[in-house]
């Protein structure tokens, strides 16, 4: 069973490869969807360089909220910050809830076309879940374990760094996946306000009515958010296994 | 020498620790008994200052307590509490070594320590020292749990129902081991227990909690002989009294000069263990032989009862 998991994993992954690097041997798989000779493989760019750049921007947000999520979860499950977990949740909750494309649209005139109000929208789409997983791992740390630590005379911040977060980082490190894998699709939207990326092939394929166009972004988007949702699992478990959670 | 001086906690309006004044030797073992919510946690806690007093002081060695950082306070005092509180993700030796490293010990001593506490707690260090605490059965947890309070050598150790998960075959033992390395190293003990027995069997001295007030704190013998308020029986039981009396007693203790005839029984045998004795064997004395096999003196059925009785 776990074999035949690798071999499709690794199947997939060749797959995707192939594609990006030779698209063009794919021609005659995409063909059926064209009308009038238009072309069935995108030719406005490079396919690999968009991708790369499409997932150079979601790790770029995802190393941002990563970071202002955890910091925010750590701040908010201290004693001295317990006030403002509800007015934390609320915002984060707001991030989430209010549609990327509406962030790019306030974003634009603020900081221009481009990378940044790509990066904005998701920034803010993806702090949910790293912010709720990041707390209730902490808050969910067996007590025992807390007020041994205490007792044994470790300081806060030891508490903190060789307690606390060792024990929640399974719960962080899946929220951060779930974060990744979320924006990996939500990125597309950033072709809309000029950032590099696939949805530049989807938008491609929308304006002059390919359909081969738009399969191809789709596809190859679907396809990379699997793959990451399944290596990151891979490294997690790995990492886990090394610090002993899990 | 531990001296609690009017210690007291108030949650809002609500006293859970009311005035308790009383001074614990150096080396005994103190159990703290009482029903629950008496105050008895709170009491203990606050001797390492996890919980912070509302009044009244903690005196270790005529030191005050509140002089000294909280870290650094805890760091001299054991702590063991049910549920062991192991860190998971730590082997059974990263989690004994906890204490000695947050006080800088070279890496050669930590081992060193290490090692001897897992003989001590036959734990053979070379099987169970790289292990994981899940990997580890609830009495071996506990005992690492211990071991752990035990590491940097505290003069103190406080407990709170530190055997309270473990079943009675276990549980006996554990309290041996702590009996044997309290006499070992001379640790003062502080324990706090649910299980009468367990408070009879380990403490030097008994202290009696309700509703956050000390009844009264006193050897085990008194406590059943001179109960200090009608709740201290209730709590100790009447049923049985004399023969709990008997328990606290050994044979080579009570031994008359003489030889005696009747089955012999071992010096360190409890008084109740000889009377068992006497009654299924139907003799009316008994020899008190010692360890080395010499005998120590005699025991009467008639003695033996009369020191079940108060007074
Ligand atoms: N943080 C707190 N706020 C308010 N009341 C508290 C707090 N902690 C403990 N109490 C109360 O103080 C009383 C004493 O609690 P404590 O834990 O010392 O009891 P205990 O004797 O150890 O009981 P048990 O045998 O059940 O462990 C209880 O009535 C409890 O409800
Ligand atoms: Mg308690």
């Amino acid at each position: 069973m776990r074999r035949l998991g690798l071999l499709l994993r690794l199947a997939a992954f060749s797959l995707l490869v192939a594609f990006l690097v030779m698209p063009q041997r794919f021609a005659p798989l995409f063909a059926p969807f064209t009308e009038y000779g238009a072309p069935p493989i995108y030719d406005q760019g490079s396919l690999l360089a968009l991708a790369a750049a499409h997932l150079g921007t979601v790790f770029l947000a995802a190393a941002a909220s990563t970071v202002v999520a955890v910091s925010l979860g750590i701040l908010v499950t201290r004693p001295s910050g317990a006030e403002f977990l509800p007015l934390s949740r609320t915002l984060v909750g707001i991030g989430q809830t209010f549609p990327p494309v509406a962030v790019l649209a306030i974003a634009v005139p603020l900081v221009g076309f481009g990378e940044t109000p790509t990066l904005i929208a998701l920034f803010a789409y993806g702090l949910l879940p790293i912010f709720e997983n990041t707390i209730s791992a902490l808050q969910t740390c067996p007590s025992s374990v807390i007020e041994a630590a205490r007792g044994m005379g470790m300081s806060s911040r030891q508490r903190l760094l060789g307690v606390e977060l060792p024990l929640a980082m399974p719960l962080i490190l899946e929220g951060i996946r779930l974060s990744v894998v979320i924006n990996v699709g939500t990125a597309t939207i950033g072709s809309t306000v000029a950032a590099k990326g696939l949805g530049e092939v989807i938008i491609a394929g929308l304006l002059s009515n390919n359909t081969a166009f738009i399969l191809q972004g789709g596809l190859v988007t679907g396809l990379m958010a699997m793959l990451l949702y399944d290596g990151m699992a891979g490294l997690e478990k790995r990492l886990l296994r090394a610090v002993h959670v899990g | 020498m531990i001296q609690l001086e009017s210690l007291t906690k108030q949650y809002g309006p609500t006293t859970v620790v009311d005035g308790v004044t009383l001074a614990i030797a150096s080396g005994s073992i103190t159990v703290i008994v009482g029903t629950s919510g008496s105050g008895k946690s709170t009491l203990l806690r606050m001797i390492n200052r996890l919980i912070e007093p509302s009044g009244g002081r903690v005196l270790i060695d005529g030191h005050d307590t509140s002089a000294t950082p909280v870290h650094l306070l805890r760091r001299k005092i054991g702590y063991a509490i049910q549920g062991h509180g192991l860190f998971p993700h730590r082997t059974v030796g990263e989690n004994i070594a906890t204490v000695p490293r947050l006080l800088g010990w070279s890496a050669a001593r930590i081992q060193a320590r290490v090692d001897e506490l897992l003989r001590i707690f036959q734990l053979e260090p070379a099987e169970f020292a790289a292990k994981f605490p899940h990997q580890l059965s609830g009495g071996q947890q506990q005992r690492v749990g211990v071991a752990r309070a035990l590491a940097a050598e505290p003069a103190v150790l406080l407990m709170d129902e530190p055997f309270g998960a473990l079943d009675p075959i276990i549980r006996g033992k554990a309290q041996q081991d702590l009996l044997d390395i309290q006499r070992r190293f001379g640790t003062t003990v502080v324990l706090v227990t649910h299980d009468m027995d367990e408070a009879f069997h380990l403490g030097d001295h008994v202290a009696v909690m309700s509703q956050g007030r000390l009844l009264q704190y006193d050897p085990p013998a008194l406590l059943l002989t001179r109960p200090a308020d009608p709740f201290v029986s209730r709590l100790t039981g009447t049923a049985d009294r004399s023969l709990k009396l008997l328990s606290l007693t050994t044979a080579g203790e009570a031994a008359e000069p003489g030889v005696g005839e009747g089955p012999s029984v071992p010096a360190a045998a409890s008084l109740r263990e000889v009377l068992s004795d006497l009654v299924w064997s139907g003799a009316t004395a008994a020899t008190v032989m010692r360890s080395d096999g010499t005998p120590a003196g005699r025991l009467t059925l008639a003695g033996i009862l009369a020191r079940g009785r108060a007074g």
